[in-house]
């Protein structure tokens, strides 16, 4: 018995422990809703069955269902649209961001602070006063671009077909900037200054030594970066609520969003489920990807 | 030694506080509503003036946001936590009433002193009748028309109000003037339930409703809606305005005409600098059929309910209070013997006149069980149409081809 309590305290035991507690609770949490998700989505699924776990199996009829519906087609291309804009502009204005913030400049620290605002900010919020910038009539945006000579006529950013996925874009790359910005500004800082240094001495410019510096040595935190970033806007709800709730016509409607409506809107949760599995097989293509790039990490 | 003896002396206590409640056979109702949030509203305060008034029955009201409501209510009954009374939006009735989750109370009301059936308006008891038979009732109801400013009418030269849509969109014309923001009309495209609420009386007018979308008569006021967006007489950003925020530029005179509903007429009396004045929603052809969306909740008492006797009895003094509805709440009672009292204020009473003609014409949606389905294939297509993704006849049929399979 004493031996089973001192493996416990400093042997195997105690790390198995540790790990089992963790793993518990992911299951119980993430592990159990995920497959419940997945029974749904093979279910029949109504009013009077919402409460129990056997339902009438159906096979793949929900996905064919899904597939069908008209906005399909239009929804997948959107989530994609919406997916790599965000991310890339995300991306590419961050670590812009990130390597202006990373020269030594007075007051350079307490500006990138400033920055976090934005991603303290609820979704909602952020939603609200964009929708105000954005609107058609009277939106700051639009007086801005026809001042400076860009835009003619105004430009109807959530009501057009042409520029309601991007007015949401626009939102969401605000919204995420500063995660970027701040995950990239960490890499930043941990490559070893003596490296720019013996590259300066070598005759090295200011290109070459990104691209063959600051680039390989970043490639783990843009993995995690772009994985992240794939999570995080694949999940994004708020805004669309806020700004154009998925129209004109689903114009600007995306998976996460199509999947909440078909559930909590339209109350057809295996349909939702359906929508929800679809997009998980999505992120888990991305984790594998975040896996890969932070695994020698662990190693180290 | 201290804490036991005090552990004690508290048990003793609310085991005395127990046994002084009276040991009655009291009954508990549990009633959910949307009211009370932010003031007092109707079914939070009959509740508790009923609740006063019975010692033998507690109620126990519950307030529940207005989009978590059917969620809420859905969850609860699966798991056999139901609600003895709820208040929902009419369209969202017909899911619980035709899945046999509603009390059918066409004996009780028949049987009633204090419900008269008769009085109800046609429109809001259809959307609490499924299959013939009464599962709850009205609990006020309101409609759409269309407002108009005076002062910019006179200016245009013109003094009535339109009566058919094609006059809407040739006034829409004479009244825009863009050097002074001003459209000529502004309405609720949204891609949602306020987009089907306004857009849904058409297809009636033109002799369909929601499981025939796909008339020449719908198409062809889409076009008219469309070339009001298209020239710039009606903003594009109808599509994603809500009707209070579309009617709030009406209110600021960037509008001169805006199709909404009573809940705006406390707002404009404030907000609105000039003279203005409200018409039934115009038709299709002159003298064509009228229709208007039907607004506003309804109650019914869940099926679940251990209590049906008490709570018919809490319904009966829902109804037997509703002429308060208006003074009180600023809701206009589902029934047509409540006569609205004069409130001194002359466009207000004016307007209410208006509405209540128009409440006679005021049509459900639905009641269908997958009415939300229903709704979104007919926002979709009208915003389709209206964006010129598609012609409006092939956005209605593909809309139709959406609903078939509902139906069917």
């Amino acid at each position: 018995m004493s031996r089973f309590f001192n493996a416990l305290r400093d042997g195997v035991g105690f790390d198995i422990l540790l790990v089992g507690a963790a793993l518990l609770f992911l299951l119980a949490l993430a592990g159990a809703p995920l497959l419940y998700n997945v029974l749904m989505s093979f279910q029949q699924v109504d009013m009077f069955t919402l409460g129990v776990l056997f339902r009438p199996f159906v096979g793949f009829d929900n996905y064919v269902a899904v597939v069908r519906q008209p906005e399909f087609w239009l929804v997948t291309r959107n989530t994609l649209i919406f997916v790599f804009g965000s991310m890339s502009g995300q991306f590419v204005l961050g670590f812009a961001l990130a390597l202006f913030f990373a020269q030594k400049f007075p007051g350079a620290a307490t500006i990138r602070g400033l920055f976090l605002v934005s991603w303290v900010m609820p979704g909602l919020v952020v939603g609200a006063i964009w929708s105000w910038i954005l609107a058609g009539d009277f939106g700051v945006l639009n007086v801005i671009l026809k001042n400076l000579g860009i835009i003619q006529a105004n430009v109807v950013w959530k009501s057009d077909p042409n520029f309601s996925i991007w007015a949401v874009i626009i939102a969401n790359i605000w919204l995420g900037l500063a995660f970027n910005m701040l995950l990239l500004s960490v890499g930043l800082a941990a490559i070893p200054r003596d490296l720019y240094e013996a590259a300066e001495l070598d005759g090295a410019n200011a290109f070459q030594r990104f691209w063959t510096i600051t680039l390989p040595m970043m490639r783990s935190t843009i993995g995690a970066v772009l994985s992240l970033g794939l999570i995080g806007t694949l999940q994004q709800f708020d805004l669309f609520p806020a700004l154009t709730e998925g129209g004109p016509a689903n114009t600007s409607n995306v998976a996460g969003y199509w999947s909440w409506q078909l559930s909590f809107q339209l109350y057809d949760f295996a349909k939702g489920a359906t929508v929800s599995v679809m997009m998980f097989v999505l992120v888990l293509f991305a984790s594998i990807i975040y896996v890969r790039s932070t695994r020698h990490e662990v190693r180290g | 030694m201290q804490f036991v003896k005090l552990g004690l002396l508290a048990g003793l206590a609310v085991g005395a506080l127990v046994a002084a409640t009276p040991a009655s056979a009291q009954v508990t109702l549990k009633v959910w509503s949307i009211d009370g949030n932010d003031r007092p509203g109707i079914a939070d305060t009959f509740s508790k003036e009923f609740d006063d008034a019975n010692d033998d029955i507690v109620v126990e009201y519950r307030y529940i946001p207005f989009d978590e409501l059917v969620n809420e209510t859905l969850r609860a009954f699966a798991t056999g936590n139901a609600p003895d009374i709820v208040s929902f939006d009419n369209p969202d009735f017909a899911l619980f009433s035709s899945r046999g989750a509603m009390l059918d109370i066409t004996d009780r009301v028949a049987n009633s002193d204090i419900i008269g059936k008769a009085e109800y308006f046609q429109g809001p008891l259809n959307s609490v009748t499924w299959d013939g038979k009464l599962f709850g009732l009205p609990k006020y109801t309101d409609t759409i028309g269309i407002f108009y400013n005076k002062d910019m009418f006179a200016a245009a030269g013109l003094t009535e109000p339109p009566t058919t849509w094609a006059q809407v969109v040739d006034y829409a014309e004479k009244l825009t003037d863009p050097t002074h923001n001003v459209y000529g009309a502004t309405f609720s495209a949204r891609a949602g339930e306020e987009g089907t609420f306004q857009f849904l009386p058409i297809i009636q007018m033109s002799g369909g409703d929601a499981n025939k979308v796909n008339t020449e008569g719908a198409a062809q006021v889409l076009d008219l809606w469309k070339e009001m967006i298209d020239n710039g007489w009606a903003s594009r950003d109808v599509l994603s305005l809500g009707q209070w925020d579309s009617t709030g530029t009406f209110n600021a005179g960037n509008a001169a005409m805006a199709i909404s509903g009573p809940w705006e007429i406390d707002r404009m009396v404030e907000d609105a600098k000039f003279d203005w004045g409200v018409a039934l929603l115009p038709t299709i052809t002159e003298g064509g059929e009228r229709s208007s969306a039907l607004g506003g909740f309804n109650w019914g008492i869940m099926s679940t309910t251990q209590h049906p006797d008490e709570a018919f009895r809490l319904l009966e003094y829902y109804v037997s209070q509703e002429d308060r509805l208006f003074p009180e709440f600023g809701n206009l009672p589902a029934r047509g013997d409540i006569a609205l009292p004069v409130t001194g204020v002359e466009k207000k009473d004016a307007a209410l006149k208006v509405f209540q003609e128009q409440l006679q014409y005021a049509n459900p949606r639905g009641p269908h069980p997958d009415w939300q389905k229903i709704s979104k294939a007919i926002y979709d297509a009208m915003q389709q149409a209206l964006t010129g993704q598609m012609s409006s006849m092939d956005a209605l049929n593909q809309a139709q081809a959406t609903i078939d399979t509902i139906f069917n």
